[in-house]
């Protein structure tokens, strides 16, 4: 896993919604003119949870954290140490498969 | 052309010993008894994952043999996750109105305490986006933060999802087919062990086994199906437009009401879907009962309960009546039907509804559905 400062997302060149990187078409129109691109790494928390009983493969607790990033991008990153408030600063880090947060982000 | 609801049949809900074909033929058999034997061109079955949870697959021919329906011409399986219940009924209604079916037979059910917790839990997050799956959520950690939201943005405290479990719990006690018997106060609900803060055991569906069935048939009669609605969102949370409303159900009741002509003004009951206690606010708000922020203040003033304004899951709802997932989307429909026949029991509302409306959410309410079931005006 490295540190990333960007996140690779997709654009729909028709209706120009962003989206993470998923196998098909834009969820919004389902065009298939998808270009690749990136938006930066930090961003915001919505909303974090503490999963008393995760699925098989994760320790209880698994901490989730649904971030918000540039361009209204969400996603569901894994949080190993910390279970940041709603409104936190947050930046992610991935591996192309899986988000995690990095260590707390400064406010810019 | 008149579609109607003319028998419904249970296999009671909660920790069973019978494999899922007995409890879908035990269902299916009370529902062929109550209409006398009748015989049904079409036989529909609804499961969300019959072969993980229960081991059986085939369960259509498995159902036809074991029932003595071979010569029924045709028979279905369909599935939509915790939806497949309502799912498989609106596929019966649509092949009686088209004409293709007379009288179909209606199953729905799951069997899931045969397995441990974990790998119950695993099943479910199946109908999960994978992207999301891979993150380790389940459909309470998602809920939970769904949850999160809508508190949020309304100024909520975690209590306020406190009474919906408590009046569940409390139809419940009078529904002799629901897996819980006994009420609950607000103070166990409140200590209860923490699933996914701010969701607790008590505001979470139990793992349960359990079939429900219903005949549809195209003929007049009391309760006549009078529209049916279903809509899709994302598959991740993380890609909607909205965490605090579920598009799913409000397309899906939009398009019933228009099919039904009429709105939520005419509703007199509602069976909705609660696996998650903050689901049954989000559903009230979405079907247009209650404005964005307000289903909270009806459940506190006690408007949801059999004799308040708008009885609310008066079978005792997913929380109390359980969550075999396949069975539950047609518990909610064949519970507004018996409240909309007069035959509801125990379990009647204090005025008897001439429409009732039930909702059923797939997943993480993805693909949800609506169903409005009534008397004719002036019947």
């Amino acid at each position: 896993v490295t540190t990333v400062r960007t996140v690779a997302v997709r654009r729909c060149a028709d209706c120009h919604s962003a989206f993470l990187p998923r196998p098909g078409a834009c969820p919004r129109c389902g065009s298939t003119r998808v270009t690749a691109g990136s938006v930066g790494a930090a961003g915001r928390a919505l909303a974090a949870v503490e999963l008393q009983y995760p699925p098989p493969g994760f320790a209880p607790p698994h901490r989730l954290v649904l971030v918000e990033l540039a361009e209204s991008i969400r996603l569901l990153a894994g949080s190993p140490n910390v279970l940041p408030a709603p409104g936190d600063s947050v930046a992610v880090r991935t591996d192309g498969e899986r988000y995690w947060l990095d260590d707390p982000a400064r406010a810019e | 052309v008149t579609v109607r609801v003319s028998a419904t049949g249970w296999a009671r809900f909660g920790k069973r010993s019978e494999p899922l074909d007995e409890l879908m033929a035990e269902a299916g058999s009370a529902a062929l008894e109550a209409v006398g034997r009748k015989s049904v061109d079409h036989l529909f079955v609804g499961a969300m994952a019959a072969g993980p949870f229960a081991g059986v697959e085939s369960l259509t021919a498995r159902l036809a043999d074991r029932l003595g329906l071979i010569e029924s011409t045709a028979g279905f399986r369909v599935e939509a996750a915790s939806a497949s219940g309502a799912a498989v009924f609106h596929a019966a209604v649509l092949a009686v109105a088209a004409g293709v079916a007379d009288r179909a037979l209606v199953i729905a059910g799951e069997r899931m305490t045969g397995l441990p917790t974990p790998e119950v839990t695993r099943i479910l997050a199946q109908s999960l986006a994978p992207s999301e799956a891979r993150a380790g959520a389940t459909l309470p950690a998602l809920a939970a933060i769904l949850t999160q939201r809508y508190l949020a943005r309304h100024e909520l405290p975690p209590s306020a999802l406190d009474a919906v479990p408590v009046q569940f719990r409390a139809a419940a006690a009078k529904n002799p087919v629901a897996q819980f018997q006994k009420p609950v106060s607000v103070e166990e609900v409140a200590a209860s062990r923490p699933v996914a803060l701010p969701l607790r055991l008590l505001h979470c569906a139990a793992i349960s086994d359990g079939a429900v069935a219903a005949i549809v048939e195209r003929s007049q009669g009391e309760v006549e199906v009078l529209g049916i609605g279903e809509g899709f969102d994302a598959l991740a949370i993380a890609d909607r437009a909205e965490l605090t409303s579920f598009r799913a159900t409000r397309v899906a009741a939009q398009r019933a009401y228009e099919r039904a002509h009429l709105t939520r003004r005419e509703v007199g009951v509602v069976e909705l879907h609660d696996a998650f206690a903050p689901f049954a606010l989000i559903d009230l708000e979405d079907l247009g009962f209650a404005g964005p922020g307000e289903a909270a203040g009806w459940f506190a003033r006690g408007w949801t309960r059999p004799d308040g304004r708008l009885p609310v899951n008066p079978s005792g709802g997913i929380l109390g009546r359980g969550h075999p997932v396949g069975a539950s989307g047609l518990a909610a429909v064949a519970s507004v039907a018996e409240q909309v026949r007069g035959g509801a029991g125990a379990l009647a509302v204090a005025r008897r509804p001439r429409v009732g409306l039930a909702q059923s959410i797939g997943g993480i309410a993805s693909h949800n559905f609506v169903t409005i079931l009534g008397r004719p005006e002036g019947a």
